[in-house]
């Protein structure tokens, strides 16, 4: 700054000892000393020109009347006048001059601002269209750090934060990319946490936020030494900037989300298929298997050693044959699009239907089920509530001993059929309580000789639940020991 | 005599597990794999039952069944995996007699033999002309037709016409699983359609009515996405 002003300084008084030596000239050659006031408001006029500001050229006006009066006036080499109607001339000469370099500034302000605009708008121009034409976030990385790097002919970095990897920073000087490790990152993005925040600096640099519907998707460095006027003047075409960017990163981000959505979706399909597949030819075998055991099972009297090893391998079969017909239910369900075939189903057949099924795997147990009075037909797909009371039913004869009562309740309220399984077992562990939902979800809290399960049976039956528009839910009973779930569908045939 | 049960089934294990569980009940069993085949066995030979499975290599179940109907009335009991609901109502509404969804224990499988040869032999002494029965009996179920009434342990129970002519028709076809489609036709009239709602309801009622625990039918026990099944009680 220091240096501008005194090279302003310089030019001014330059510009007006000149003027006042072609003034003395013109004496010397005896020319009208009226000739000196156009002199010196000509030079007013260069030095309007070559300073910037208006300062330098209102300086120059005062000075160049001073100058007038002090060499061109009697008494000369003072200030004083000898006629007064100088005074007059010396008042229209200041209004001209001030008038002169206030125009002449001004017009090369306005060039001026209008030869940034046209750059700016080149500048931005030229970002877009090459912006629109990136294929990666790394490649817009690139032109970030180049273009603002551009813009303050500096270094400049950009570390983008909507990666999976941890983020790195892209620098860009010269033809060179530099691709490094960006250690204090978290700190980077700690600093941008405000979300009004937009910029802010350490000893390391100066951090720019890009930021996409509110989230931070990167951060633009530049070296700490620069000055803060020279980002403060460009700041404006900075953010320009910065917004352009982040239009391009969002575009890549949904793009990559959409093309790792259908990768998903891709695999999902083919791991159900498979899995399907696998399960369709498994329990073919399994026909036999437990056909062939059970026979086995009529001809072998219950004394015999061989009685209980038989036992073994139908249960064993059977056990797998469960688990079969509920992953054909899971891929069923899970095929991109839930297929839930629903009709007017009479909730308390398909009640009984389930028990029925788990009183002849386990008849030593036996189920009690409460009716009410009233009957509706609810909407559902019958096998798939089935296969969800069964699965209920299976849990609480796992968790119960065989003198604790299961018991199976069917109500209606509110246009809701609710049905509810509760048994007088362990219960719930706080611990499993929010998580028993979840997929491959096993307590751990269990004993080791509770029988095994994989943790699918209560994810299938709130993926069933849930396509069916009700809702389930899993807790301890109040009343007493036990656990207790309930689930519940939507009653009415506009819900088919 | 013993009675000659075909068996026609292409899984082999299976196969092979019902016809050596037959042999030891006692029957006379044939066994073969592929759908033709069978139909030569029925044509050549005097067969009393038929064991169906519906998935075959060569032609389709229903296609076999539809050719045993054309010409003989022996019961045909259908095997078929857990996920053909549609087609085990077909085969029934085609003339199937009775349905078994694999896996199956084998005292099922003899319990629906057992049924469908009973009935089978009664309708072949009904075809001479004899009176039709007046009464019928099942566990603690009584019903007299001529005198329209119903009793339960016992006691007389009031149904209402149509949930008389449902346990009405139920009784006469014990052991026997019975579609919508067939229980709409004899009890609500042929043109009702597939309505099977007001089938579902009237059931309801008639169960809080027959059943002690309605929740847990002893009488008539549901045939998910088929129909009903009158359960024959055990005479103590």
């Amino acid at each position: 700054m220091e240096r501008f002003k005194g090279k302003n300084l310089l030019k001014t008084a330059g510009i007006l000892a000149g003027a006042t030596l072609v003034g003395t000239g013109f004496r010397e050659l005896l020319f009208p000393e009226t000739n000196n006031v156009v002199i010196y408001i000509f030079a007013v006029l260069l030095t309007a020109r070559f300073t910037s500001g208006y300062l330098w050229g209102l300086i120059s006006s005062i000075a160049a009347v001073l100058c007038y009066n002090y060499f061109f006036t009697a008494p000369y080499h003072t200030l004083a006048v000898n006629d007064p109607s100088y005074f007059v001339t010396f008042v229209i000469m200041v209004i001209t001059a001030v008038m002169t370099s206030a125009l002449t500034t001004k017009g090369k302000l306005l060039k001026e601002k209008a030869e940034e605009n046209a750059s700016v708008n080149r500048i931005l121009y030229d970002l877009s269209s090459r912006l629109s034409d990136a294929a990666d976030m790394e490649n817009i990385m690139i032109l970030a750090s180049e273009s603002v790097g551009a813009l303050f002919q500096t270094e400049a970095g950009c570390i983008c934060f909507t990666g999976e990897t941890e983020p790195f920073s892209i620098w860009k000087c010269g033809d060179k990319i530099r691709k490094r490790k960006e250690e204090n990152w978290e700190k980077i993005r700690q600093g941008f946490r405000n979300p009004e925040e937009e910029c802010w600096k350490d000893k390391n640099a100066w951090y720019y936020a890009v930021r996409g519907h509110g989230r931070l998707l990167a951060v633009i460095e530049l070296p700490a030494d620069t000055e803060w006027h020279q980002i403060h003047k460009k700041e404006k075409l900075l953010f320009s900037v910065i917004e352009n960017i982040a239009l391009a990163m969002e575009r890549i981000q949904i793009i990559t989300e959409r093309m790792r959505d259908r990768e998903k979706m891709e695999q999902e399909r083919y791991r159900a298929n498979l899995l399907r597949s696998i399960s369709h030819d498994i329990r073919t075998p399994l026909s036999g298997i437990m056909g062939t055991s059970e026979m086995l099972l009529s001809m072998t009297e219950e004394t015999d050693r061989r009685y209980d090893m038989i036992q073994g391998i139908y249960h064993d079969a059977d056990w797998l044959k469960e688990l079969v017909e509920n992953i054909l239910s899971l891929t069923r369900l899970q095929d991109g699009k839930i297929h839930v075939n629903k009709e007017m189903e009479a909730l308390e057949e398909v009640a009984a239907c389930a028990v029925e099924r788990i009183e002849k795997a386990s008849p030593d147990r036996e189920i009690q089920i409460t009716l009410p009075e009233e009957f509706y037909l609810v909407p559902m797909d019958g096998k798939l509530i089935q296969q969800v009371i069964t699965n209920l039913l299976t849990n609480a004869v796992k968790h119960t001993k065989k003198e604790e009562k299961i018991e199976l309740l069917i109500g209606y309220e509110n246009d809701r059929a609710t049905v509810t399984v509760r048994d007088e077992g362990e219960g719930l562990a706080d611990t499993d309580v929010p998580n028993v939902f979840q997929m491959f979800y096993t307590s751990k809290e269990r004993a080791a000789d509770v029988k095994r399960g994989i943790g699918l049976g209560l994810t299938i039956c709130k993926t069933i639940v849930e396509a069916h528009g009700g809702g389930i839910s899993g807790r301890n009973r109040t009343d007493r020991r036990g656990a207790e779930f309930t689930f519940w569908l939507p009653v009415g045939e506009e819900n088919l | 005599m013993k009675e000659k049960i075909l068996v026609i089934e292409d899984d082999v294990q299976i196969s092979n597990f019902i016809m050596y569980t037959l042999e030891n009940e006692g029957f006379s069993v044939k066994g073969v794999t592929k759908g033709r085949e069978g139909l030569r066995h029925i044509e050549k030979e005097d067969i009393d039952l038929v064991l169906l499975d519906l998935g075959l290599p060569d032609i389709d179940g229903m296609e076999v069944l539809r050719e045993i109907r054309k010409e003989w009335e022996m019961p045909v009991i259908i095997v078929s995996a857990r996920d053909q609901d549609k087609e085990k109502a077909d085969a029934l509404d085609e003339g199937a007699d009775d349905y078994l969804t694999k896996p199956f224990s084998t005292t099922e499988l003899m319990a629906r033999i057992r049924v469908a040869l009973r009935h089978y032999n009664r309708m072949r002494r009904q075809k001479e002309p004899e009176q039709e029965e007046t009464t019928y009996v099942n566990g603690g179920l009584f019903l007299d037709t001529e005198k329209h009434m119903v009793l339960k342990n016992g006691e007389e129970i009031h149904l209402s016409p149509l949930e008389y002519n449902l346990l009405l028709l139920f009784m006469k076809n014990q052991g026997k699983a019975l579609t919508y489609g067939y229980i709409l036709k004899n009890v609500w009239g042929e043109g009702y359609g597939q309505d099977t709602q007001v089938l579902r309801t009237v059931m309801a009622s008639t169960r809080r009515k027959i059943e002690d625990n309605p929740g847990k039918p002893k009488y008539i026990l549901t045939e998910i996405g088929v129909g009903y099944r009158m359960k024959e009680q055990e005479i103590k």
